[in-house]
């Protein structure tokens, strides 16, 4: 085994590659299926590390006499195994819409994970041999290996800028390449080893005739590949995305397009479009210019309505995506128009020469002034206000891709955030919102009104007149708020481009709202999705209590009602007859406006609905979850019904396989009890779990959850998990570092362990307005304030693993080493698991609380552990 | 490997697969019009169905089981489109790997990212459509070809339409070789492999039309070449979580049009509990759990 520097270089270089080869796998399964698969692949096989020190707890006495051969071995495995194993996984994908009806999918799974769990294993080997022989220097061994980490996270980042997600694998090899060359006397032999595994991985997917990442044929741009005349015109490959622009005549966007359209403008020319792909995910219609004739398609998109009331607008687009609601802006005569994108790819495509017959320069018309970050960051620290601000489709709400209904913090959609828009309007300005209504039964959809109606709420005035909502089934809602409240005249103006449209109006501040079209529609959403398929959905008489709704005389239209397109036919409709022929009620659109009533009346309605529609707030940013926590055991037996909360109850899942995947590796060393010294008892094996165990927890959490709050500054995950991992993992090591020097004494650790505690609780208090300060701040600044805010707790964080470890070597329990590293690894797991978990439920200050907790509970399990082991 | 080959070698893959292996029949007898299959005695309709279909027992067994629940659920309420769901040899479409769920509730994966809809979605889309013989009938995305088979037991004018080359060869093979086997009714359908987006205006207008691929407008070339008073349905939402979208186009008095958006359930919630197994005509569990 090497010594001094160059071992410590070899199990930070392998400890980094064991990173960057978690974020290449997360890419992998981003770009060939679905990004939130790959973190429960990945975050599975990390429970590698606890099985390795079972492993090596369970044969120790020979891995004593041969560690130097047994870590020699595992190391050379590490570039082997991952590469085979990402080759035979692209072999065996597996399909997330079929999970539920396809019996082989699951196996597919389960064999992803167990491909993947064998580089992860092998590097796990290496560093737990290492970390046991050398225990004496335990705090140095993981100074290295956190160091090692964290640079390796900040290396990757810069990997993504230069290696496709096919090639990414190269950045883990490399380091793992170093390790090899630091760790074995025959170097030269080592760089041969490292680079002919490294050319395999480039060369073998051809030879073999494996794509290199399977594209589920699911993924959006697999459709357009498959398109005859498809070209790909652009690619862009950074840490915001692997972004590629197609061009084929197939291609036609017009999301939420009036039916109407058809008899009123003209077809529009072929080749009009072109899709832009984020990781395979979309498209995004990007539009060429249209000539004037055809202008008149803008008029019948959601995203036209301000314009209806707001002529000549200086308009604020909250993120540019594809560019449509700004040509839409243009042509409906906007004075200006400024835009937002936070994703510098998209902004450097729309610039690129290649793509500039399909943009039409878009960004250099001179109307339009381009804000290179978030829209709602902008908003909350300029001075500038709009006649119309729009936040028109800028996400998929509630409309994923089959399998890709992922967990993330939409932090454009919160409370918070409209506040932030409303804000940014003038006085009389316009805020417009327009979403996909794609879901039956609604979830997004009124998890977003709910929103609205907290947020126009807490800007205070009349509010309940500053709204105006339609929608058109099963297509797009649009919703409108004016500062200052509408007039009775565009509320009509309103009114009637709805109908011109034959969209539905499901609130005004004129609007009559029949109670007795909704009679038991609560009920029968709830006996829809948790009945038994016998009753007849036509429950009655469990409608809440919601009395005519107060007509302003003054407001109302000339003839006191409005008759939508749908929706009107009579709530006893017998629900399990055969439909008719005509024209028939939405319950949709009736329970939307029944919940509008409720939110004017000051009803809770919506807590009555059979899914949480809850408001987003900065806290809980989650547009997931919807099934109500006493709910959960129900679905067991209707997965199918309830597809779109798959990435909530893979969650689940995924918690469930940790807790028990710790379970049996934490259960090994105790049923073998007798070999790990008489002088600890069923108290100090308990308090070591509980310390270890706590610590992982702990640690992964406030990883994890601080991922999480930064994305809200940084405004993108990628840069976030990478700022928030690297950030830790090196201020982290150096407190690991410093450990034996300043915690001879043991009331200090527990001390710090408090102060640890103390300062997350306070995080959770000061984060949220911090956050808002610096979002003020250039790119570069707001990095070094998020690695700053870091720093100090990571640094503390670094010293009760290490300080722990080596404690338990000074008093002779080396048998309990690797055990006690492997109970934390698990317990990482099992953190992982659940933040998103406690995030959804509880809020992310909770997370935080949670952490911090589990530093108290470390604390008292230390001084258990004190006394317990002597 | 480059993608046009790789594309040809999956396809090639995918049309080998797609061949079953049972024993394939040959008609016994020339397509009726009036032939009406028993619909109330599984064995009844089996018996029939092999003396006058020559079809494998065993799946007739398992259609007669599904078709049961299908009623059962509302999804089937009138006689022609009994008769058509009963007609139909759904096996013949489905890949041969998942030949034993040929008549399981779920869509299953046909290739090309594209699915077969579950029995009980086509059963409720060709049921609201109300298609009656004579009608000509407008099909975007023939992907299996099971949805416009079905048809063609409603009508003799099925148009229908493709994007994807190679599925459009694989299900034209598909066709071919039922056509061969007797079953002459599908020679009503008629196919092109083209943009569906535009319809397919030498036949317009239509009286009917189902979508039957995901996009994020109804596109308005579909929408000017329905007849007035027509109907078109489209699923909306991923596979699995699919509903039906039912868009109606009405001629005023005023020479305008107006199109209208509806459920296809006459307003009552939809209901979205698992497909119930019957046992006995009684329902006693579902095919979930």
């Amino acid at each position: 085994m090497p010594l001094g520097f160059r071992l410590y270089a070899a199990v930070g270089a392998l400890a980094g590659a064991v990173i960057a080869l978690q974020i290449a796998v997360m890419r992998v399964f981003a770009v060939g299926s679905w990004s939130h698969f790959g973190s429960l692949v990945v975050s599975l096989a990390m429970l590698g590390f606890g099985m390795a020190s079972v492993f090596i707890f369970l044969g120790k006495s020979w891995l004593d006499r041969h560690s130097k051969g047994t870590a020699t071995l595992a190391l050379f495995l590490v570039g082997p195994l991952a590469v085979g194993a990402n080759l035979a996984a692209q072999m065996v994908p597996f399909n997330a819409i079929f999970l539920i009806s396809d019996p082989t999918q699951k196996w597919r799974l389960l064999a992803n994970f167990l491909l993947y769990l064998l580089p992860f294993l092998s590097g796990a080997f290496f560093l737990g041999i290492v970390f046991r022989q050398g225990k004496e220097h335990f705090n140095r061994l993981y100074f290295a290996d956190l160091l090692g980490s964290g640079l390796a996270g900040l290396a990757i980042l810069g990997a993504l800028y230069v290696l496709p997600p096919e090639k990414l694998l190269v950045a883990p090899l490399i380091l793992w390449g170093v390790s090899l060359v630091l760790w074995e006397r025959r170097w030269i032999a080592s760089v041969c080893f490292a680079a002919l595994v490294t050319a395999a991985y480039l060369v073998l997917p051809a030879i073999l005739g494996v794509p290199s990442i399977t594209v589920s044929s699911y993924k959006g741009v697999s459709y357009a590949r498959n398109f005859p005349d498809a070209k790909r015109l652009y690619r862009d490959i950074s840490p915001f995305g692997d972004l590629q622009v197609y061009s084929s005549s197939y291609m036609h966007f017009a999301p939420g397009l009036s039916d109407n359209a058809a008899f009123n403008v003209p077809e529009l020319p072929a080749n009009t479009y072109v899709g832009m792909y984020i990781d395979g995910e979309g498209p995004s219609g990007i539009m060429r210019a249209l000539p004037p004739e055809d202008a008149a398609y803008y008029q019948y998109l959601p995203m036209y309505y301000p314009y209806v009331v707001k002529p000549n607008a200086k308009t604020f687009v909250v993120q540019f995506g594809g560019g449509l609601s700004v040509m839409t802006a243009l042509n409906a005569g906007a004075s200006s128009v400024t835009i937002a994108e936070a994703n510098p790819a998209v902004l450097r495509a729309f610039h690129a020469p290649e793509l500039a017959d399909v943009t039409g320069h878009i960004l250099a018309n001179p109307k339009v002034k381009v804000v290179g970050y978030d829209g709602r960051l902008y908003l909350a620290h300029t001075d500038e206000r709009y006649d119309v601000i729009d936040l028109s489709l800028a996400d998929s709400v509630g409309l994923s891709n089959p399998g890709g209904f992922a967990i993330a913090e939409k932090y454009a959609y919160t409370e918070q955030a409209l506040l932030a828009y409303i804000q940014g309007l003038n006085d009389g300005g316009v805020l417009s919102m327009t979403l996909w209504n794609k879901e039956e039964p609604p979830k997004s959809v009124l998890r977003f009104y709910a929103t609205v109606a907290k947020a126009a709420q807490t800007a205070g005035g009349d509010w309940a007149k500053s709204l105006f909502v339609s929608e058109s089934y099963l297509s797009t809602t649009t919703i409108l708020y004016k500062k200052g409240g509408f007039t009775e005249a565009e509320v009509a103006t309103l009114r009637q481009h709805t109908a011109d449209l034959s969209f539905d109006e499901v609130y005004s501040a004129g609007y009559v709202f029949d109670p007795t079209m909704a009679k038991g529609i609560l009920g029968q959403y709830r006996a829809s999705i948790f009945g038994d398929g016998t009753e007849a959905a036509s429950l009655a008489g469990d409608g809440p209590a919601i009395g005519p709704p107060t007509v302003d005389s003054a407001t109302a239209p000339s003839d006191g009602t409005h008759v939508a397109t749908t929706a009107d036919a009579p709530s006893d409709a017998p629900s399990d007859a055969p439909p008719d022929d005509g024209a028939t009620a939405v319950p949709s659109t009736t329970l939307a406006r029944m919940i509008w009533q409720g939110f004017v009346q000051d009803a809770d309605v919506a807590g009555q609905y059979v899914f949480d529609v809850h408001p987003l707030t900065d806290d809980k940013p989650y547009l997931a979850g919807y099934i109500r926590p006493s709910d959960l055991t129900k679905t067991l037996d209707r997965l199918d019904t309830v597809q779109d909360d798959w990435g909530y109850l893979l969650l689940w899942a995924t918690l469930g396989i940790a807790c028990l995947a710790a379970m049996v590796l934490i259960l090994p060393p105790m049923i073998f009890g007798g070999s790990m010294g008489a002088s600890i008892g069923g108290a100090g094996k308990a308090a070591i779990i509980l310390y270890f165990g706590c610590l992982g927890l702990g640690y992964i959490t406030v990883e994890v959850g601080l991922i999480s709050w930064f994305a809200r500054a940084l405004t993108n995950p990628t840069i976030s998990a990478s700022i928030v991992i690297s950030g830790m993992l090196v201020f982290s090591g150096i407190g690991s570092w410093v450990a034996e020097k300043i915690t001879k004494a043991t009331w200090v650790l527990p001390a710090l362990m408090a102060g640890i505690a103390m300062w997350l609780g306070a995080m959770t208090y000061v984060l949220p307005g911090l956050l808002e300060a610096i979002g003020a701040y250039s790119y570069l600044i707001r990095l070094i304030c998020c690695l700053a805010m870091v720093a100090p707790v990571a640094f503390l964080m670094g010293f009760p693993m290490a300080t722990a470890m080596t404690w338990l070597a000074s008093r002779g329990q080396e048998q309990m080493f690797v055990w006690a590293w492997g109970i934390n690894g698990s317990f990482s797991v099992i953190g992982a698991a659940a933040v998103p978990l406690i995030a959804v439920s509880f809020g992310l200050s909770a997370v935080l609380g949670v952490a911090a907790v589990g530093y108290l509970l470390a604390m008292l399990a230390f001084l258990a552990m004190v006394r317990r082991v002597r | 490997m480059n993608r046009r080959s790789f594309l040809a070698g999956t396809a090639f893959g995918v049309i080998a697969a797609g061949q079953a292996t049972f024993a394939q029949a040959a008609v016994p007898e020339p397509y009726d019009w009036t032939a009406m299959p028993p619909m109330d005695d599984r064995q009844a309709f089996i018996d029939y169905m092999v003396q006058h279909r020559g079809e494998d027992p065993t799946f007739l067994g398992q259609r007669f089981d599904i078709f049961l629940n299908t009623v059962q659920h509302k999804d089937l309420w009138d006689d022609k489109d009994k008769r058509a769901f009963l007609m139909t040899p759904r096996e013949e479409f489905v890949l041969k790997r998942n030949l034993d769920r040929a008549y399981a509730s779920d869509f299953l994966d046909i290739g090309f990212g594209v699915t077969i809809s579950g029995p009980r979605l086509v059963a409720r889309m060709s049921s609201s459509l109300n298609v009656v013989k004579g009608d000509k009938v407008l099909e975007i995305g023939s992907g299996s070809g099971y949805q416009s088979a079905y048809l063609s037991h409603l009508t003799d004018q099925v148009y229908t339409i493709e994007i994807v080359q190679p599925l459009f060869e694989r299900t034209g093979g598909i066709y071919a070789d039922l056509i061969a086997r007797g079953y002459s009714e599908f020679t009503a359908v008629n196919r092109k492999n083209d943009d569906g987006y535009y319809g397919w205006a030498e036949n317009a207008p239509f009286d009917k039309i189902v979508v039957t691929c995901g996009i994020d407008h109804v596109p308005p070339p579909l929408l000017e070449q329905l007849k007035p008073d027509g109907i078109m349905v489209i699923p909306v939402g991923p596979p699995g979580a699919q509903h039906v979208l039912k868009v109606t186009k009405t001629l005023n008095a005023d020479g305008k049009f107006t199109v209208a958006r509806s459920d296809i359930y006459r307003g009552s919630i939809v209901n979205f509990v698992p497909f119930t197994k019957l046992q006995d005509g009684k329902i006693v569990g579902n095919h979930n759990g």
